[in-house]
């Protein structure tokens, strides 16, 4: 019951985040200066007739008062609609629909791989030598404050101009997806993998460590067993950061190795003024962020009764 | 068939004698190339017989995100319009209009009635016949405000109505006189779509799937990421200037969007794709070296790449602050800089490949003695404690809104730096491009910058006459908001008069007067600069635009 209760609330707090979301952006892309009419059809080389501005803004009702268009936009929202992206002409929820499989494929590759590489460097590097352990935070250092764009191109000049072993760029097939995913995974697994160590070393302190290591069990085994099966729960508390890594990472990446996905479409649309597009992505990705909460929030309740409790 | 005997006459002098060695079988002899080498018309790497087949890889920079040439401004339909559509008019290499789907025209002394007889036998790739109901659909998907023309029905708008003689005689009545009316329907933005597909799609889906009669068929497009195009089989009507005939030797071209300098540049040299449209000016001195590739760097026609002064607010309503401002400006170190020597000094208010272009024009040079001159004449004699001249306690301050890209052209900063040196201060604001129009239409800047690129010099009257200023009423391009009557006159004239003589002497006045009108200062003739592999062979390049023509092309096996 409790537990029930506890998830209705976070359903509806979730649903408070997403208009939220949807409010903020709506006036932040109103009030800010720029006219998304003249944006949509007048931009840089463009030289539309008038004729052709007063229909845009007509279409879109961009002649009617700011409260009149929220009003109109939160009920076709109600409806399911996200509206039409001006600059495309097709309803929102396609132009990320035919956008969303890369990003997909992108993201969980990526996730992947940070979650397999932190989880490695961890068991490895805990409580070892102090060389051993500098090495691996130094690098791990490097990464997270290294920017996405920089990692990326480093990435490239090496492996694909100078070595020639994946493509360039594109979205063609596994060796395409390499190098992005790479990209995007490693300041991601280089965070987890500092914070897992840091678990991993307090639970390695712990009696019960001591208990399984004096019945005779190889280090190896202590690792994996039981240390690691309680700092595993950090990734689970972590899946937020990811998240928001993946998404934010996946502008970055998806423009550097020119890969189609909702990153992409994402820069364009703002710098464009693509109001109902921008609004449909950052939906989306609110979207995406209060449902992994809620799974989290369940998962953790499930792991860990006390946070019910509590 | 004139166009392939100048092409031989040229490939006999020495200075083209690289070019033909380059098109070997071989394929190994450096293509190199000075800043422009290239005109209009030429073929490049033509030596060799055709051989059919292969796919076609090439980069390209930025998705439009639509494919109707008539719904968009992109460049891309420079390329594009000439793989999947054909036009009414095709430019010779002089920049005269000559035939192409239509074979010849008339038109009456009053400069307003146009009468095309049409080539028959032409069809479009879904079975629809090219006749003059066809043209008329297209002129009318042009001028539908539902297409949101920016550029194509923009360029045709003084047509007014069109009678249909016979099926492929078509009169088309202009409201006024309008002489670049035949020299904008050779632009890529003007390509001829299937009537059955216009009237049949919504404008979202001729966005995503444009038929055409051209020699390739959009076969697959995936916004952001590519298009494919295959060979139409049965193609049989180029334009006949060109001399080739038949249908297109490649089975394909496929086509990515590389937005990143950088890697277009290494897939290019990796051979990930063998030709593309846009060679970083960074990277064109590589490209140039590369024994592999064939480069070409041709200036278009139009404005050269542009800086502007607002001349409808302070300061730069008064003409001695404008002759002051570039007077400091070193055009030629700036031209260095940003153009990695592949530019051009500009040296008129229209590119010099420009029909009626006049050499005689003089633009201010670079006189820092001759800045501060006329900067204390015009009383801004006092200092503030940065050094920068004030009048009346103000400060000599100009704003000038850019855009905000990933890669942001030094010549702001160079500009600013300069014009510091006679104590103007320039303040270089960086804006999303959604911000930047819309102070461009506002009137909200002191200075601007850009190039206007079109087929014809009636450039002059889209960026300078009184009509092209923007207001209420009316969009425009007159970013300089220049007006002045005597420059009208001259430029309305123009676009009524066919005679040669007098659209020379008329244009050549009007770039003079701009000259002494200093609504800005061009700095460098806008040039296009584009690569491909050895292995292809005769890509021709366009006479609108100066872009690669791949009809004829064919890949070496």
């Amino acid at each position: 019951m409790r537990q029930l209760k506890r998830i209705a609330t976070r359903f509806a707090a979730g649903l408070g985040v997403l208009w939220g979301a949807a409010t903020l952006s709506f006036v932040a892309l109103h009030v800010t200066a720029g006219d998304a009419a003249l944006a949509t059809v007048a931009g840089d080389g463009a030289n539309p007739t008038q004729a052709v501005l007063d229909r845009v803004r007509a279409d879109y009702g961009l002649d009617q008062p700011l409260w009149q268009q929220y009003l109109g936009y939160l009920g076709r929202l109600l409806q399911g609609d996200l509206g039409e992206s001006y600059q495309q002409r097709v309803p929102v929820a396609s132009a990320i629909g035919e956008q969303l499989g890369e990003t997909v494929q992108l993201a969980l590759s990526a996730a992947l791989v940070a979650v397999v590489l932190a989880v490695g460097t961890a068991v490895l590097t805990a409580r070892r030598r102090p060389w051993i352990r500098s090495a691996a935070s130094g690098t791990e250092l490097v990464l997270t404050s290294f920017p996405t764009f920089v990692l990326g191109l480093v990435l490239l000049i090496v492996f694909s101009f100078q070595a020639g072993w994946f493509p360039v760029s594109g979205n063609d097939g596994v060796s395409a997806l390499v190098l992005p995913t790479f990209t995007l995974a490693l300041p991601i697994a280089a965070t987890l993998s500092q914070v897992l160590r840091t678990e991993l070393e307090e639970v390695l302190e712990q009696p019960f460590i001591l208990t399984a290591r004096s019945r005779g069990m190889r280090d190896a085994a202590v690792r994996l067993r039981h240390a690691l099966r309680h700092a595993l729960i950090q990734i689970v508390t972590m899946s937020g950061f990811v998240i928001g890594g993946l998404l934010g990472g996946a502008v970055i990446t998806e423009t550097l190795f020119v890969r189609r996905g909702v990153g992409q479409l994402m820069l364009t649309a703002t710098t464009t003024k693509d109001i109902p597009l921008v609004l449909g992505v950052v939906l989306f990705a609110a979207a995406v962020y209060v449902v992994v909460n809620l799974v989290v929030d369940i998962v953790y309740g499930l792991i860990d009764p006390r946070v019910v409790t509590a | 068939m004139r166009f392939l005997l100048s092409t031989r006459l040229l490939a006999a002098t020495v200075a083209i004698g690289a070019l033909a060695a380059c098109g070997s079988s071989g394929g190994t002899t450096p293509a190199s190339a000075d800043a422009s080498s290239r005109t209009a018309g030429d073929v490049l790497n033509g030596k060799g017989s055709p051989v059919a087949g292969g796919i076609l890889n090439l980069s390209m920079s930025a998705d439009p995100l639509c494919l109707d040439p008539h719904a968009i401004s992109s460049d891309v339909e420079q390329i594009f319009g000439r793989i999947l559509t054909d036009n009414l008019v095709y430019l010779d290499t002089d920049g005269n209009p000559g035939p192409w789907l239509a074979e010849k025209w008339e038109i009456s002394a009053d400069g307003k009635v146009y009468t095309f007889h049409l080539r028959q036998g032409v069809t479009f790739s879904d079975g629809a016949v090219f006749d003059a109901a066809a043209v008329v659909a297209n002129f009318e998907h042009m001028l539908d405000p539902d297409t949101r023309s920016p550029l194509a029905g923009p360029y045709i708008a003084p047509y007014e109505s069109s009678r249909i003689v016979d099926p492929y005689t078509l009169e088309v009545t202009l409201k006024q006189p309008y002489t670049p009316f035949l020299d904008v329907l050779a632009q890529g933005w003007l390509g001829l779509l299937s009537p059955k597909a216009i009237k049949e799609s919504t404008p979202a889906q001729l966005c995503e799937k444009p038929v055409g009669s051209g020699p390739f068929v959009l076969t697959g497009y995936t916004k952001t990421q590519g298009a494919t195009f295959a060979k139409r089989a049965g193609y049989d009507w180029g334009p006949p200037q060109l001399g080739y005939s038949g249908a297109a030797h490649l089975d394909g071209i496929n086509v990515s969007w590389v937005g990143q300098d950088a890697v277009r540049f290494n897939s290019l040299v990796s051979n990930q794709y063998q030709a593309t449209g846009y060679v970083p000016a960074q990277n064109a001195a590589a490209v140039k070296t590369d024994p592999n590739l064939v480069y070409s760097n041709v200036n278009r026609i139009g404005l050269p790449y542009t800086i502007e002064f607002n001349t409808s607010r302070a300061p730069f309503d008064d003409l001695a602050i404008r002759q002051a401002f570039v007077s400091a400006v070193d055009r030629e170190a700036l031209v260095k800089t940003v153009g990695f020597g592949e530019r051009q000094l500009a040296t008129s208010f229209v590119d010099r490949v420009t029909k009626y272009y006049d050499p005689e024009v003089k633009l201010r040079g670079h006189d820092l003695k001759q800045a501060n001159e006329l900067l204390d004449k015009a009383g801004w004699t006092g200092r503030d404690a940065e050094g920068y001249r004030t009048k009346d306690g103000k400060t000599l301050l100009v704003q000038w809104p850019v855009a905000q890209t990933a890669t942001i052209s030094p010549i702001f900063d160079l500009v600013q730096a300069q014009v510091k040196a006679v104590g103007i201060k320039v303040n270089v604001e960086l804006l999303p491009s959604a911000q930047l129009t819309t102070r461009r239409y506002n009137g909200d800047y002191d200075l601007s910058a850009g190039v206007w690129h079109t087929n014809t010099p009636d450039v002059l009257y889209i960026k300078y006459a009184t009509f092209s200023i923007p207001n209420e009423k009316r969009l425009g391009q007159n970013t300089s908001r220049i007006s002045d009557a005597q420059l009208d006159g001259w430029l309305e004239e123009a676009r009524r008069t066919g005679d040669k003589a007098k659209l020379a002497e008329l244009y050549g006045k009007s770039q003079q007067r701009l000259a002494e009108l200093v609504p800005g200062f061009p700095v460098y003739d806008n040039s296009v600069l584009w690569a491909f592999s050895a292995k292809l062979h005769d890509v021709v390049v366009d006479t609108s635009h100066g872009t690669p023509y791949f009809a004829y092309s064919w890949l070496e096996k």
